[in-house]
């Protein structure tokens, strides 16, 4: 089975670039005045989402991802 | 578009460096992506009086109250306390950012540079490998501004750095993970900065009180990302506020996330190219601290540009005068610090209160964090052979300074 990618949730992301600054696959970047996984460069490795300090970024189906 | 500089990113850093550029003749552009300068704040808002000699600000407007002095709590809230040299003479200020921002930027606009707003860095303009520029956008518009020198400001996720090929990739374990309430009806005994370690309170980090002037005051936490769990930083921070008795009446004004690097520095100069402030990581690896190096650095790269331009020699070699000025500034102190914290992350909060317990009749007339280190090694020999890597760096800091 696939994991799971990264997804933000841009109503509670405040764009303060943690989970930019610590992706190694550089997956993230900054959209619209928000966070934004690139799906097809995602790995899963969760780092981003242990670093997002208001839990802006979850596990989201793979239909998802993105904005 | 031409421009002999571009700057990406209006922080401190960027307007700073666009600047000092501009008075020494260069012609200046500074692209930021968002709609306002300094907006949203994304800070604790503390800084140190030595901006002061520094001349670099005017009037008053940015400060929203002055500091006193610092105490740490340890864990047991114990409390070891920092003040300034004499009674009535101030440590810090703690800032609006916003306005602080707005106004670096707006002597830099009277320096003559030019500023551009919704205006997002794209990628970099290379020739052959050279850099000559950066393709932005301007909502849907896509355009070419063409410089011989790109400056790098764009903050902790710094993609100016990257493109150029400069590692500026974080490990989790070099990244403070923040967010802040600024809250009102605060009970603000005093002027002073509150700082609180523990690794219930924060892992890797510290809860910060600044008071903001009436009752107003900022109130956040960092903890180490490698220590975090999604949305920890929130959870901690909102347990702390509930359980303080001066704070739990208080009323948000602003809720805000932020993340710090706590890392060495990374290379900061190539060809046609210089990083600076948070691209850079020049941040105090152990207070968080940024704001004071980003205007000591900025200056360093303004002048620099400034020459380059008028020798029209943009080589890495030429630039490397920013690189020698900032190490000489402040290099060394980030590497000491940066050693000092991976000391404390193997310190538990037994050992924190033991030392805090040693240190709190002593009277630190001044905030400086080698002070604390230098009287923990006298009390505690013990954490002495841990410590003795940096003693090595304050003979070369010494040395650097002719002391």
């Amino acid at each position: 089975m696939v994991k799971p990618k990264a997804k933000v949730d841009r109503k509670k992301c405040l764009a303060c670039g943690g989970c930019i600054s610590v992706c190694p696959q550089d997956a993230l970047s900054m959209c619209g005045g928000k966070a934004y996984v690139t799906a097809s460069k995602c790995i899963s490795c969760a780092i981003c989402i242990k670093t997002c300090p208001v839990g802006a970024i979850d596990e989201g189906r793979d239909a998802e991802n993105g904005i | 578009m031409e421009y002999d500089v571009v700057v990406v990113g209006s922080g401190p850093a960027g307007s700073v460096t666009a600047r000092f550029a501009s008075e020494a003749g260069a012609k200046v552009l500074v692209i930021e992506r968002r709609q306002e300068i300094g907006v949203p704040v994304l800070c604790g808002e503390g800084i140190s009086r030595k901006i002061d000699e520094w001349n670099m600000l005017e009037g008053t407007r940015w400060i929203a109250g002055r500091m006193d002095g610092a105490h740490i709590y340890s864990p047991d809230r114990t409390c070891v306390t920092l003040s300034a040299e004499k009674a009535g003479n101030e440590t810090g200020y703690v800032i609006y950012r916003d306005i602080f921002d707005q106004e670096l930027a707006r002597l830099a606009i009277k320096a003559g540079a030019k500023f551009m707003m919704n205006t997002q860095a794209t990628s970099l303009i290379k020739d052959k490998g050279k850099i000559k520029g950066i393709n932005a956008k301007h909502f849907d518009e896509e355009f070419e501004i063409e410089a011989d020198v790109v400056v790098g400001a764009d903050g902790v996720e710094s993609k100016v750095g990257q493109w150029a090929g400069i590692d500026t990739l974080l490990k989790p374990k070099d990244l403070e993970t923040c967010c802040q309430y600024t809250l009102a009806n605060v009970d603000c005994k005093d002027a002073y900065c509150d700082f609180y370690l523990g690794r219930e309170i924060a892992p890797g980090g510290y809860v910060w009180v600044f008071p903001k002037g009436k009752d107003i005051a900022n109130v956040g936490i960092g903890l180490l990302a490698s220590l975090s769990e999604a949305g920890l930083a929130k959870k901690l921070l909102d347990k702390f506020i509930e359980k303080d008795s001066r704070l739990k009446n208080a009323e948000p004004l602003r809720f805000l996330a932020g993340a710090v690097p706590v890392a060495n520095p990374v290379e900061t100069v190539r060809d046609n190219l210089i990083l600076i402030g948070d691209a850079a990581r020049h941040v105090d690896p152990i207070t968080g601290g940024g704001l004071t190096h980003c205007l000591e650095g900025g200056k360093i790269a303004g002048e620099t540009i400034g020459k380059a331009v008028e020798e029209q020699n943009f080589s890495k070699e030429f630039l490397s005068a920013y690189e020698e000025g900032w190490k000489k500034a402040f290099g060394q102190k980030i590497k000491r610090n940066y050693l000092v914290k991976e000391i404390m992350l193997d310190m538990d909060d037994k050992t924190f209160n033991m030392i805090a317990h040693s240190l709190k009749d002593i009277k630190f007339d001044e905030i400086s964090t080698y002070g604390l280190v230098k009287e923990v090694a006298k009390k505690h020999p013990t954490l002495m052979v841990k410590l003795l890597p940096l003693l090595k760096y304050r003979k070369k800091f010494k040395e650097l300074k002719g002391e």
